[in-house]
């Protein structure tokens, strides 16, 4: 318990990071996510090849390879970012990607007679999208959005090789330094509360948007 | 719907426009590509000692889990023996240090793109390095040792004949390893090592008996063995291996910075500063 209490602080100022990128990626690859879902179904066919591109290489490459070259391969170009906004950037263009496949899933499940009404009772495209159809994918997509939502927690981790230090680094170097397990321990569980705490806010979200089914 | 016309136009721009990045993109990455071979031929780049006096502040990378070279103590705080001599050498010229955790396996590019100044944290020379980068004067020296558990009765190099080494991922001692097989590669099982990225893990995996020696430098391996629950259990053999020299790793470009690091240290060794230093971290 004493040796809990002394690896707090490190371990706390590892979680700031750990929630920084957090809320950054996920108030970032959101909006992104849904612009992306957005493209894909566009009349444009260049728009649309440009977007399974990116798509296809955000979920073929591992996630570590993309913070590495957002880091240091740009750097050798001469495009710099600082390391905490080089993760940032790294994460959010990765998570959007994902989310827009999930979005895009929710799109197509809102009929195609949804938007005729919406043409004939005089909404605009805008409108029709804002109000009917973007209301409908939310509820929708709730299940798989936590799933990614869940993931994003653990794959902060990452972050360790831009030379950020999260929480899990935070643990490692109180294992190394005292040559114990015990921090792994206290990383896995401060780890579950805050999966926890996602869960619950997600379940929350999902039965009030269930009031209006 | 959209005209005919208008997506023609619309598509051919958008074409247009991302053969303009691809092709942006790929002369930037050739001439990135040519500046970096360009910085390891010597001296291509400006000498940055000039901008480090300026700003009174350097940047020197550490992996920040290396005991007892550098790491951080209970409070986050980082110590160690190369963070109190870096300290104290750049003190003397009214320089403070900026200590910048890092990845290890990333610490040449780090340098070579400029984000920090310098390696200094138990590095050791090697021919590859010394391709990379351009190390100040030894200050330390270390050589690899195997670990084992007493029980075992290994008590030579030899006797390592078809069990399981474990050692540290890109660690110089994983660099020997491989450059002198008939050291230890010859007797180990299947020529293989098991690599770790920390050595309080290939610690846990020796307890467990899943790897029966451990390949590891020695003044990391006395602050392990101090640290085990009973360091009467094992046993550490020194072998054939040659001794290796810890080194700062600088830019090539970087020679005045070198040199005044140089001079700082040989001072140290003199007067007695670098022996008190020593004491602090490797005396047990």
């Amino acid at each position: 318990m004493n040796y809990f209490l002394e690896l707090l602080p490190s371990l706390l100022s590892g979680l700031k990071m750990t929630l920084g990128v957090f809320f950054f990626t996920i108030i970032g690859s959101i909006p992104l996510g849904i612009i992306v879902s957005l493209g894909m179904k566009s009349e444009y066919f260049t728009i649309r090849w440009l977007i399974n591109g990116y798509i296809w290489i955000m979920r073929g490459t591992p996630l570590l390879l993309q913070l590495i070259f957002v880091y240091y391969g740009l750097g050798m170009m001469g495009i710099s970012f600082p390391r905490f906004e080089a993760a940032i950037i790294a994460f959010i263009i990765n998570y959007a990607a994902y989310l827009a496949e999930i979005f895009r899933g929710g799109l197509q499940s809102v009929p195609r007679g949804q938007y005729d009404a919406a043409k004939v009772l005089g909404f605009t495209k805008i409108q029709t999208f804002f109000k009917i159809v973007l209301p409908q994918v939310i509820k929708i997509v709730v299940p798989s959005f936590g799933n990614e939502v869940i993931n994003l927690v653990k794959d902060t981790s990452l972050v360790y090789v831009i030379g950020l230090g999260d929480i899990l680094r935070a643990g490692n170097i109180a294992a190394s330094r005292d040559v114990t397990l015990i921090p792994y321990l206290l990383v896995g569980l401060i780890y579950l509360i805050m999966t926890a705490i996602v869960t619950v806010l997600l379940r929350r979200t999902e039965k009030r948007l269930n009031i209006w089914r | 719907m959209v005209s005919m016309k208008k997506k023609i136009v619309v598509n051919s721009i958008i074409g247009l426009l991302f053969v303009g990045i691809v092709v942006w993109l790929v002369i930037g990455l050739s001439a990135g590509a040519k500046h970096n071979s360009q910085a390891n031929q010597e001296t291509s780049k400006t000498d940055e000692w000039q901008r480090i006096k300026q700003d009174k502040q350097i940047t020197i990378c550490l992996d920040d889990t290396f005991v007892p070279m550098g790491f951080r103590d209970k409070d986050g705080k980082i110590v160690g023996f190369d963070v109190d001599l870096a300290n104290a050498v750049f003190k003397t010229m009214g320089i403070t240090v900026k200590w910048q955790p890092i990845d290890w396996s990333m610490k040449e590019t780090e340098l070579n793109t400029g984000n920090i100044d310098a390696i200094w944290n138990g590095y050791t020379k090697t021919a590859a390095r010394e391709k990379q980068v351009a190390f100040s004067n030894t200050y330390h020296n270390a050589t690899q040792v195997l670990v084992t558990l007493k029980k075992n009765n290994i008590n030579s190099f030899s006797d390592m004949q078809d069990k399981v080494l474990g050692d540290q991922t890109a660690s110089s001692g994983d660099e020997s390893f491989n450059q002198h097989p008939k050291v230890l590669k010859q007797y180990v099982k299947d020529q293989k090592v098991v690599g770790y990225d920390t050595f309080d893990k290939a610690f846990n995996d020796l307890n467990a008996g899943r790897i029966d020696g451990l390949l590891i430098d020695e003044d990391y391996a006395r602050y392990y063995v101090a640290h085990q629950t009973n360091p009467k259990n094992y046993t550490v053999t020194v072998g054939g291996f040659s001794v290796d020299e810890t080194a700062v790793g600088f830019r090539k470009s970087d020679n005045q910075l070198r040199q005044a690091v140089n001079q700082t240290l040989s001072q140290f060794k003199k007067d007695g500063r670098m022996k008190h230093i020593e004491n602090k971290w490797f005396s047990n």
